[in-house]
């Protein structure tokens, strides 16, 4: 390998010791002042960032801090504007994607870089020399996965292909290349923005292994736990600077938040007393099938009343998807009855649920809650163009469009451009921001909201908590399907968790711990 | 109708339908590799016809036919070259400009051929070489080791496209990139080499189809005489699911369907079936194939030109 | 739009419109030659002008050769260019293209505006209507819309199965397999009389020969034409024929078999000189004078003219180079003086 005996000559310079794979390690890379501009941003401004070999070091700031740049100036993926970055004491520059990978520093990108049409060997092997000139070493190539899989713990199969892995093998996969690259820094970039509590934990067993074989480690993310629990350092961004850089054992949450958001955070919502009225969503006996034709809820059956946040809880797959979609109009109910506000909308439309006075805020928010290609203001008036004041016989009044998204533009905070930028050019917050506007502003009887703070940073999650709160108070009945066990408990005046398409058990608030819903959600029922 | 059926019919029909494949299975490779990269060129009619017209006019005026063949392939070469800077470099619509590169050929090679030849007259193109001992055996030689040496490359091509595909560094690279180029890009790959290359080879492939044409198969040019084969061969890769026995296996299909239809033609003295109905066989079996064959394979980033900072 | 859509743009409408002016400029442009240095001192009769519309190239060894070479021939017998004008568009294939281009020959001042192609006429009716004053001819076609009520157009139709007849007559005599292939395009118009009369030919002077048709569907497609062909020869053919423009497909094969063609519409001798054994000529400026002649007369239509080949508007032309007997040509010119003296009918 090219590249291999390079990196050999380097080592016997340097003396230095070899990572298990056989790489030298990066004692230090630093990035002095890194300045990169885009046309109208400037996207990091002088930033100053490090690590060291063996190392942890959590970058933390919200969704546009600069952190992705910064992130793919080492990459070699952007070239940076101004400063220097430093390996081992020495500056470098990289060139290109290559240039970085050769250099020994390898990256997990949060939108995973696999080819799904190929196998994990063959995604390992892509781009690589072969040991046989022009044709493929596919044997050799999964001999290597699979001894460096048992060294570093990452269970993988060279030979299977990345479209039937699931999403914490994708990234198992993702880290197996960088390894296979002989990566000593391994930069990763929102690694558990998609993964179950189970495989965060799996994952952080594996980087804390590979931290004390020697690798260094930057970990990027947003969320504060986490950042808590597996980092030395972090180093905190916010609009395109460092704001701090600190150990991280002695840091709180609420201290971390505050430098993330530049305010004060509240984790702790203040509610209003608990003041349930009339039932307005009821579930009776559902069943509904799932894609693949299992019952995917089963029997299910429950009560949201006025002025109630019903949460419910699960790990993902269920039900609480299947769950969602049949009380939208999405997904076809096989038995049992859904009745709101004293309506049957068992197997109603989506547009007579919305005219019973019921509201969505579906889970997947690109694709059934907004049009991507539509402006901001058109996607505000999706469902409600048809009538007053948007519209008068089947013409649009555009001055009415305009006023009204303006106001739901300030009011919600949503950070956009203009009323007429395209939603997809907008933070994953912010589209929610708009869906939500879109959906309170028709003063719902019954709120459906799924995954309403998944991939939302915590400043725009904080906001549509509140928002959620001010509805409650209002006296909407509010089913929240979460995953997030912290946003269940914030918000919910009751939980449901849901296991294997059943509810397992209606819990109060005041009853419940998270020891006792994690439990429940494994399938025990205490 | 019953002679359909003899011994010597059927042979003429598998003989007919390997010869005729032979222009499809050029193109439609080139294509191939093209497509599986992420670059759909619908020129591929314009290129073949500068080819035909190039190797015409070269065997004409030097009777050197490897020359001719060597100088359709080049101008293949450079046609695929711009295609590829239209796409690649420009990221233009790739249908349009596809378009554009067909009118192009079409174009030059009537404007070259008024200018400099003006009439045709007929060349010797390229003979059949019998194999030895092989094409000796009873039918079997008949069928498929008689052929000139245009046809027994185009299948030689076959199994080399798939070793290339399947089993080289750079089919990898290629599949890759036809699929997920900003994966490929995040290991170093060149996307942009890689869709030059295979876009580029996808020329040369053309203009040896188009040169089939008038050293083997006709022996004359004429003003758009490729008449829509290089747009069958865009839809024989869709057709042979994008890869290269699928795409051989369509080639096969149509021209035989084709060689049949004539046939039937032949044997049918009392026009029992209309020649419209025979003439449809082909376009008829191509569409069912089409409306129910799964197109599960086609490249993903297929027509989506790549910009790094785009996502 | 982002810059590099503005840019994205103009390569995409350069690479187009070089694409068509190519197109545009392969074809001779329709404009008149720069009369003769002599024209403007010859104090002649004042020059005639024809404007001709046609499908294919004016060079395509066939049917649109056909009409240029006779006007061509028509003009030099006047004294060139200063008597006789002729502006043409050719490879004009869509009909809605050519429509326009007839509209326009007609609203400039042309004495004659001829649709050179059957699939013209209903174009022609609408416009020959608007321009009352302007004789218009179509081909090949035996409809003069006379009955329609218009008084401008003609019309011209070869008797293509007498030729047909004659090149049949000498294909029976000279194939030793006793088969025949017809490479036929279009079931339509002359090129199924050719076939029809050809057909004929060969079973009434050779009761053993059989005789195989194909049609390829279409005018255009010339490798369909050179599979016919080899399928012919497979079937055992040793002597072929065929229609269209799309024949050079199918001589090529011919040559390359080293059989005898027989060609029609234009002399295509020169496409393969040592393979077509002789071809039916279309000679169309017998017509074209009478159609001068009456213009200048001051009629304007209503005439349906025939060439035949007592008239001259067919011709046999024999190609010295492809050796045919004497028995073979002496039978052919008795099936020609029969079908003159109409003793013999060339169709079925």
């Amino acid at each position: 390998m090219a590249h291999g005996s390079k990196l050999m000559a380097l080592n016997s310079q340097r003396m230095s010791i070899l990572l298990p794979t056989g790489q030298p390690r990066i004692e230090s890379m630093r990035m002095i002042n890194i300045t990169k501009r885009f046309p109208g941003v400037l996207a990091n401004d002088k930033v100053n960032f490090d690590v060291k070999a063996g190392e942890i070091h959590a970058l933390l700031g919200e969704n546009g801090a600069g952190k992705s740049t910064l992130m793919r100036q080492l990459g070699g993926l952007y070239r940076p504007d101004g400063g220097e970055i430093h390996l081992d004491g020495k500056p470098v520059q990289f060139k290109s994607p290559a240039d970085s990978i050769q250099r020994g520093i390898g990256m997990i990108h949060q939108h995973f870089m696999l080819v799904p049409t190929l196998t994990v060997a063959e995604n390992v092997a892509l781009g690589l020399p072969s040991s046989r000139g022009l044709q493929l070493d596919l044997d050799k190539v999964s001999q290597k996965i699979e001894k460096l899989a048992q060294r570093y713990g990452l269970k993988i199969h060279p030979d299977a292909y990345v479209w039937q892995l699931s999403v914490g093998e994708q990234q198992r996969v993702e880290i197996m290349k960088a390894l296979y690259r002989g990566a000593a820094l391994l930069a990763l970039d929102e690694p558990t923005a998609v993964l179950t509590p189970q495989e965060v934990d799996d994952l952080f067993k594996v980087l804390r292994g590979m931290a004390a074989d020697g690798h260094a480690l930057i970990f990027i993310s947003h969320k504060l736990h986490e950042i808590i629990d597996i980092s030395h350092r972090v180093t905190v961004m916010r609009d395109s600077k460092v704001v701090a850089t600190h150990p991280t054992a002695g840091s709180t949450k609420t201290q971390l938040a505050r430098e993330m958001v530049g305010r004060e955070v509240i984790l702790q919502y203040d509610k209003t007393p608990y003041k349930p009225g009339a039932a307005m969503l009821r579930i009776e006996d559902l069943v509904v099938m799932g894609d693949r034709g299992q019952k995917a809820v089963h029997d299910v059956s429950l009560i949201v009343r006025e002025g109630e946040i019903f949460g419910i809880a699960g790990v993902s797959g269920n039900g609480q998807r299947e769950l969602a979609e049949a009380l939208t109009g999405l997904r076809p109910v096989q038995t049992g009855r859904v009745v709101v506000a004293g309506q049957e909308l068992t197997h109603a439309k989506p547009a007579q649920r919305i005219a019973a006075g019921q509201s969505a805020i579906p889970e997947e928010r690109m694709r059934e809650g907004v049009v991507k290609e539509f402006s901001v203001s058109e996607n505000l008036i999706l469902q409600d163009h048809g009538h007053e004041p948007y519209s008068r016989n089947i013409f649009l009044n555009f001055d009415a469009i305009a006023k009204e998204s303006k106001r739901l533009i300030d009011e919600f905070r949503v950070k956009t451009p203009s009323a007429e930028t395209p939603i997809k050019n907008l933070s994953g917050g912010n589209i929610q921001k708009v869906i939500m506007a879109r959906e309170i502003n028709r003063k719902p009887r019954v709120l459906i909201c799924a995954q309403p703070t998944r991939g939302v940073d915590i400043g725009a999650s904080e906001y549509i908590h509140q928002r959620l709160l001010e509805q409650r108070s209002a006296g909407t009945a509010t089913l929240l399907i979460s995953e997030d066990l912290d946003e269940l408990l914030a918000l919910s005046d009751r939980i449901a968790v849901m296991f294997d398409g059943k509810i397992m058990s209606i819990i109060d608030r005041d009853k419940a711990t998270v020891e006792r819903l994690g439990l429940l959600m494994a399938g025990v029922k205490a | 109708m019953s002679e359909l059926f003899s011994l010597t019919v059927l042979t003429g029909i598998a003989y007919s339908g390997i010869r005729l494949a032979t222009p499809y299975l050029f193109a439609a490779l080139g294509e191939m590799f093209a497509q599986r990269s992420g670059v759909v060129n619908l020129g591929v009619e314009g290129i073949m016809l500068m080819g035909a017209f190039t190797a015409f006019a070269m065997a004409t005026w030097t009777g050197n036919l490897w020359f001719a063949l060597f100088c359709a392939a080049f101008i293949g070469l450079l046609m695929g070259l711009a295609m590829s800077f239209i796409s690649v470099n420009m990221q233009a619509e790739q249908g349009i400009s596809g378009i554009g590169m067909h009118l192009f050929g079409l174009g030059l090679s009537s404007l070259l051929f008024t200018k400099f030849l003006g009439s045709t007259k007929a060349i010797t193109g390229f003979q059949p070489i019998k194999i030895p001992l092989l094409g000796d055996i009873p039918v079997i030689g008949e069928i498929f080791f008689n052929h000139n040496i245009l046809v027994y490359l185009a299948f030689l091509l076959v199994p080399i496209a798939v070793w290339v595909l399947n089993k080289t560094t750079l089919g990898l690279k290629i599949r890759a990139v036809g699929v997920k180029p900003e994966a490929a890009d995040s290991l170093g790959v060149s996307v942009s080499k890689i869709r030059y290359l295979c876009v580029s080879f996808g020329g040369v492939m053309a203009g040896i189809a188009g040169a089939s044409l008038t050293l083997a198969l006709i022996n004359l040019f004429q003003e758009n005489m490729t008449s829509g084969i290089g747009f069958i061969a865009v839809a024989l890769v869709y057709f042979g699911g994008w890869t290269p026995v699928g795409v051989t296996l369509g080639a096969l299909l149509f021209s035989l369907v084709n060689a049949l239809q004539l046939w039937i033609q032949v044997l049918d003295k009392d026009k029992v079936i209309p020649s419209d109905f025979a003439l449809m066989m082909p376009y008829v079996l191509t569409i069912a194939v089409l409306a129910f064959g799964k197109r599960t394979n086609q490249p993903a980033a297929l027509t989506k030109p790549f910009d790094r900072g785009s996502h | 739009m982002s810059k590099i859509n503005r840019r994205k743009f103009l390569t995409i409408a350069g690479t187009l419109s070089a694409g068509a002016a190519l197109t545009a400029c392969a074809t001779p442009a329709p404009t008149a030659a720069p009369a003769a240095p002599g024209a403007a001192a010859k104090p002649a009769a004042k020059q005639f002008k024809i404007a001709m519309v046609c499908p294919s190239l004016v060079n395509d060894a066939a049917f649109s050769q056909s009409m240029y070479d006779a006007i061509m021939s028509v003009q030099k017998e006047m004294g060139g260019e200063s008597a006789l004008m002729l502006k043409y568009s050719d490879n004009v294939f869509q009909v809605p293209n050519a429509a326009a281009a007839i509209r326009d020959y007609a609203g400039q001042g042309f004495d004659l505006v001829i649709a050179h192609g059957t699939q013209y006429g209903n174009s022609l009716q609408e416009i020959a209507k608007d321009f009352p004053n302007v004789a218009f001819a179509w081909g090949t076609a035996t409809d003069n819309f006379e009955s329609k009520g218009l008084k401008n157009v003609f019309a011209y139709n070869p008797k293509a199965e007498e030729g047909g007849y004659v090149l049949g007559v000498l294909a029976a005599k000279m194939t030793k397999s006793n088969v025949v292939g017809v490479c036929g395009p279009v079931e339509a118009g002359d090129a199924k009389t050719f076939v029809d009369g050809f057909k004929k030919g060969v079973t009434d002077t050779n009761k053993a020969a059989k005789v195989n048709v194909t049609y390829t569907g279409n005018f255009s497609d010339v490798s369909l034409m050179a599979a016919a062909a080899e399928t012919h020869t497979k079937a055992g053919a040793d002597i072929l024929t065929g229609s269209s423009q799309s024949v050079v497909g199918a001589i090529g094969i011919a040559k390359d078999k080293k059989i005898v063609w027989f060609g029609t519409q234009s002399n295509q001798a020169n496409l393969a000189p040592e393979t077509v054994g002789a071809s039916q000529v279309y000679d169309w400026s017998g017509i074209v004078k009478e159609m001068i002649s009456m213009i200048n007369s001051g009629k304007k239509g209503t005439v349906s003219f025939e060439s035949t080949l007592k008239n001259g508007g067919l011709k046999i032309v024999y190609n010295d180079k492809v050796a045919i007997s004497a028995d073979a040509k002496a039978a052919a010119a008795a099936a020609t003086k029969d079908i003159a003296d109409g003793k013999l009918k060339a169709l079925p």
